[in-house]
């Protein structure tokens, strides 16, 4: 996917408020690209763009033919709709894709087995806990064939042993299929851990102050190398 | 039952009591039938209500002018309050409207209808002029509370609007949708009888307290009365049984599936 002088601004109060001023970026198809950045920078923005849930003022967006169509979306907040199971949950989301019900549930529960939820398929969300919800958030977010996947800080409110537990509960499902995927943080550790490119950002008007392709392998990586050290005091100033 | 639903339950039954007692007090003291006729001339008199020949009749012409017009605002309320949620044209087009109802006498409202309609209309039309913005309103304010979170998710995830209905709005809704029939049904009930009162069609509760009245059988009054607050309380009971009914369906099913395996 490439952007090409993408423009955004809002009418706050009279005021014009530029979030996003000729930013251009291009991302490789089938890998995770990690937008790291102060809050209030317009990541969020550029998200919502790339999700057209919204659209640019100016500037293009091309997505290459795979990455065209529908789109995955993880949001900070888990949102799923309170009065259906969890299994319903990821099941509704399925059903323009998968007519056949019966082909439908079973793969909604192979999803909900991958985030290890499958005894709690029958549970409304609120009867889970925070992390689990959010682990049905991750499964809707794979059941659904989006052509990319976008994640917009999904596990922040998160304490940190079960925010890797998500972590690794994504990378799972991510590795046996690889959907091109731009992820929004403000966590550096993280972004270094999950993505194949991290991008650093300025605030507003946002532009990249940095782009760094991680060569290691991820099941190599550790914060605790001079590597990854080095590139956490980078990505910290 | 437990202790507590017990005690409850026996201050109510003695709150009913002590309002029995004052009512027989002053009927005795005042001692004057046509003003106030004790409780028991009051009961005797409702036997022999329930006895006449058209009882049945009348008892239905009312309970099904109040249903009518009460279906009539669940659908056109519900309907239109989901519609000027989401369309604010809409909602500034209806605000006078409701303004002019909410405003209107009620009183006003069934003495104009008898010049525009039949005595038989006059109840359907003046109770839906009366409970259509109290549904109304609890719907469109409704529609404000349903999450946008939610709203932005269906639409990131391709819900069509349908889907979208039964899945997001419908759900949200029916807190409102239940308060809203609710406060509807129990306008409706009084602003029928009050129709029929002021209009006298041939059948319904409403003309028999009026034919009662002008004939000054005050115990008679008091027995239609008696008639009219068990339509309403039964009407109650009836709207929560309803209400109750998907739980405990639920409940049965989950019990059947657990003995079938």
């Amino acid at each position: 996917m490439i952007l090409k002088n993408l423009s955004k601004g809002y009418h706050v109060s009279s005021e014009y408020l530029s979030v996003l001023d000729d930013f251009s970026l291009s991302v490789e198809p089938g890998t995770i690209t990690a937008l790291v950045g102060p809050s209030g920078c317009g990541k969020t923005t550029l998200l919502r763009l790339v999700g057209e849930l919204e659209q640019p003022d100016g500037g293009v967006l091309e997505k290459t033919a795979e990455e065209q169509g529908p789109l995955s979306y993880l949001f900070q907040e888990p949102r799923l709709l309170p009065w259906h199971s969890v299994l319903h949950n990821v099941e509704l989301v399925m059903r323009p894709w998968y007519p056949d019900k019966v082909e439908r549930i079973a793969r909604a529960r192979d999803f909900l087995t991958m985030v290890g939820l499958s005894d709690f398929t029958t549970f409304k969300p609120d009867q889970l806990s925070g992390g689990m919800r959010q682990r049905v958030a991750i499964a809707r977010a794979f059941a659904y064939p989006g052509h990319m996947l976008l994640l917009d800080e999904p596990f922040q409110s998160l304490d940190t042993n079960l925010r890797w537990s998500l972590v690794n509960a994504f990378l799972k499902l991510w590795n046996a299929e690889k959907r091109t995927t731009i992820y929004v943080t403000h966590d550096v550790p993280e972004a270094l851990l999950m993505a194949d490119t991290v991008i650093r950002l300025s605030s507003r008007p946002m532009r990249i102050l940095e782009n760094h392709t991680i060569g290691t392998p991820r099941e190599e990586r550790s914060l605790g190398s001079p590597e990854f050290l080095a590139l956490q005091a980078r990505f910290y100033t | 039952m437990n202790r507590s639903t017990w005690i409850t339950n026996l201050i109510t039954a003695l709150s009913v009591l002590i309002l029995l007692g004052i009512w027989q007090i002053g009927a005795v003291l005042l001692d004057a039938g046509v003003i106030l006729p004790t409780p028991g001339t009051t009961f005797s008199a409702l036997a022999r209500v329930v006895q006449q020949k058209p009882f049945s009749l009348n008892i239905f012409a009312t309970v099904s002018r109040a249903l009518q017009s009460f279906l009539i605002i669940f659908l056109v309320g519900g309907l239109l309050g989901i519609l000027s949620g989401y369309s604010r044209s809409l909602h500034a087009f209806l605000v006078p409207l409701l303004v002019i109802c909410k405003a209107t006498p009620v009183m006003s409202v069934i003495l104009l209808a008898f010049i525009w309609f039949s005595s038989g209309t006059v109840p359907l039309f003046s109770a839906f002029l009366m409970g259509f913005p109290v549904m109304f309103i609890q719907v469109e304010q409704g529609v404000k509370l349903i999450s946008p979170r939610l709203h932005e998710m269906t639409v990131a995830y391709g819900f069509t609007p349908l889907r979208r209905l039964i899945h997001l709005v419908i759900p949200s809704l029916t807190p409102s949708i239940i308060t809203g029939a609710k406060a509807s049904l129990s306008m409706v009930w009084k602003v029928v009888i009050a129709a029929e009162v002021l209009t006298v069609p041939r059948y319904g509760v409403g003309s028999r307290m009026q034919m009662a009245q002008v004939n000054l059988e005050t115990a008679e009054v008091l027995a239609w009365t008696l008639i009219a607050i068990l339509l309403t309380a039964l009407g109650d009971l009836i709207f929560l049984s309803l209400l109750e009914l998907p739980r405990k369906l639920r409940a049965r099913r989950s019990e059947f599936l657990e003995a079938v395996r």
